[in-house]
């Protein structure tokens, strides 16, 4: 009887309906044209996924503690134009200038976690005075122009922007990072005592701070790994086109976001799945490349996301009473 | 009497220029059930606060079996076997009971990842259930059910029994019959005499007059921020207390509680 009432659970779960609507979106496409499974579209989504989802992972599990960040994009462009900064002026080795951009962002995530958590300002104000700052920041650094990345072979560049064939498909290690992140995220947020924190700090704070759990210290440190993850997807990116542009990752934050609350994670904390933001990841990316390929005019792609993601929450808000109501 | 299980001592405590605890003190028995008593603003939260230990008193001192403590945290109050439970804030509705049961006292496999540790979660499904049974509600209720499926009544009773679960020596309820049903409501209080048949001792703050006399062996009522009275309900009636809460008639009530 477990297994059947589980099992239900499991269908009826947020996660299992984007599931289901992924697989549509995937299904359509493909009849509507033949090019969205070949080998050198699907290497294309595959390079462009990790570094939203990877951000998205972070984002997940900030949602489920109850705050968000919108700083990310920012960081996302900032990280990679100070690492280039560091280098080009001769001032740091690439590996010190990568740890120096990441120390960099663990900075910004503990500036924004201490002063929601600490001052009581809200997540949305003090991260989107944190965009401005960030994104002013990577401008006035580059006076506004994009900067030659690092384009010379080497360890860092392998391990971040490295690519390898599989057969005809074309994949970059960032994919690994991805996987690799998942995993562990899912594993937080499901079977440690961490994640047990995480969704009772978002469930109901007063009830985990009664319980001894250091409500505040979580959310500081998942500002920070937010942010940390933001960088590392901006030097990812970086690396496999070789240029920091300080506009680089505009908009990021709504586009992460939209990934994580499709997926079926609750924007009001309490009820967060990695699993679900990497089927929102694959949708959103799925969604940009398929619109293309369809033939929807250009400057009307951001109309079909808007819709997709409306019809996506609508359905998760039905679903959501329907078990209120079961 | 009985054993004395919590002791306050001149507990005092001040916001700015409000003295929200003048002098407060008194006395809880072991198994014994104590109604605290008092209009808005009297200063019960404040003294339930600084027992459960949300934030020091200014002055006084705590005794928990005789032993002088120091109370800095809420954390430090668990330790000392005093847990609370607030009305509506015990519980994460989206958590399932067994992991609100444990929550911030998760059993865990190889404890030295610390927080990464990952949760026992048959050791917590066991004791979940094990627990459940004990308290005399497993029959409904299943310990992976999210808590935002239960009634407010079941809410409460999961809460009072984690208490117990931890063997705790003072259970603090704070209204703990607030907004619910009828029927409810008799649930939780007869809940409440499971708990001091089971040796826990009870400190009940509440509005409600009636199911104090249901429940209480002792009466304590706090009138900007002192306490103004003490009582055995068996010697007292609701008429009296209702006074004595309102101030309406004090004189006659202090000189009986003085004379005692």
């Amino acid at each position: 009887m477990p297994v059947g009432k589980r099992g239900s659970s499991l269908v009826r779960s947020p996660q299992f309906s984007s599931l289901i609507i992924l697989i549509v979106l995937l299904a359509v496409f493909a009849i509507a044209d033949a090019n969205f499974l070949s080998p050198l579209n699907i290497s294309n989504m595959m390079a462009f996924l990790p570094e939203l989802g990877i951000i998205a992972l972070g984002m997940t599990l900030l949602l489920t503690a109850g705050e968000f960040d919108l700083s990310v994009g920012a960081v996302f462009g900032l990280a990679p134009v100070v690492v280039m900064l560091l280098v080009q002026n001769g001032e740091a080795s690439i590996g010190v200038a990568l740890l120096a951009g990441l120390i960099l962002c663990v900075a910004i995530g503990a500036i924004n976690g201490v002063i929601v958590t600490k001052i009581g300002i809200s997540s949305f104000l003090v991260t989107l005075s944190m965009l401005l700052v960030v994104r002013g920041a990577a401008l006035y650094i580059t006076q506004g122009f994009p900067l030659k990345s690092w384009d010379q072979p080497g360890f860092f560049v392998t391990l971040l922007a490295g690519s390898f064939n599989i057969g005809s498909f074309r994949f970059y290690t960032s994919l690994w990072w991805f996987v690799g992140l998942s995993l562990l995220a899912i594993y937080i947020l499901r079977y440690a005592k961490l994640g047990n924190w995480i969704s009772a700090i978002g469930s109901n704070r007063n009830a985990a701070v009664a319980r001894g759990v250091p409500a505040d210290a979580v959310k500081i440190c998942l500002f920070i790994l937010t942010s940390v993850l933001a960088g590392l997807a901006g030097m990812i990116s970086a690396f496999r086109i070789s240029a920091a542009s300080p506009v680089a990752g505009t908009g990021y934050e709504l586009e992460v976001i939209a990934m994580v609350v499709v997926g079926g994670t609750a924007l009001t904390g309490g009820r967060g799945t990695i699993l679900g933001t990497i089927v929102g990841a694959l949708m959103l990316r799925s969604i940009r490349n398929g619109i293309v390929l369809i033939g929807v005019p250009g400057l009307a792609y951001n109309i079909f996301v808007g819709v997709i993601i409306l019809a996506m929450l609508i359905l998760h808000a039905l679903l959501q009473k329907n078990a209120a109501r079961g | 009497m009985v054993q004395e299980v919590l002791r306050l001592q001149n507990l005092q405590k001040s916001f700015g220029s409000v003295r929200a605890l003048k002098n407060a003190s008194f006395t809880l028995g072991e198994g014994e059930v104590v109604a605290l008593l008092g209009d808005n603003g009297a200063g019960k939260s404040t003294l339930i606060k600084a027992i459960s230990g949300v934030f020091p008193v200014d002055r006084g001192d705590i005794y928990v079996r005789g032993q002088k403590v120091s109370i800095r945290s809420t954390r430090d109050a668990m330790d000392l076997g005093i847990e609370t439970i607030h009305q509506d804030t015990s519980l994460a509705p989206d958590l399932s009971i067994a992991r609100n049961l444990f929550l911030g006292r998760e059993p865990v496999n190889l404890k030295w990842l610390g927080v990464f540790a990952p949760l026992d979660l048959a050791k917590l499904r066991d004791a979940a259930s094990a627990l459940l049974k004990r308290v005399g509600i497993s029959k409904k209720l299943d310990a992976d059910a999210l808590v935002s499926t239960l009634s407010g009544g079941e809410r409460q009773s999961i809460a009072i029994s984690r208490a117990m679960q931890f063997a705790a020596k003072v259970i603090i309820l704070d209204e703990p019959t607030n907004n619910l049903g009828v029927e409810e409501t008799h649930g939780v209080l007869r809940f409440v005499k499971e708990v001091r048949a089971a040796g826990h001792s009870v400190l009940l703050i509440t509005h409600n007059i009636h199911h104090v006399f249901q429940v209480a062996d002792r009466i304590i009522v706090m009138r900007r921020g002192e306490i103004v009275a003490e009582q055995t309900v068996a010697d007292t009636d609701l008429l009296t207390v209702e006074s004595i809460i309102t101030g309406a008639d004090m004189s006659a009530l202090l000189k009986e509680t003085r004379a005692k």
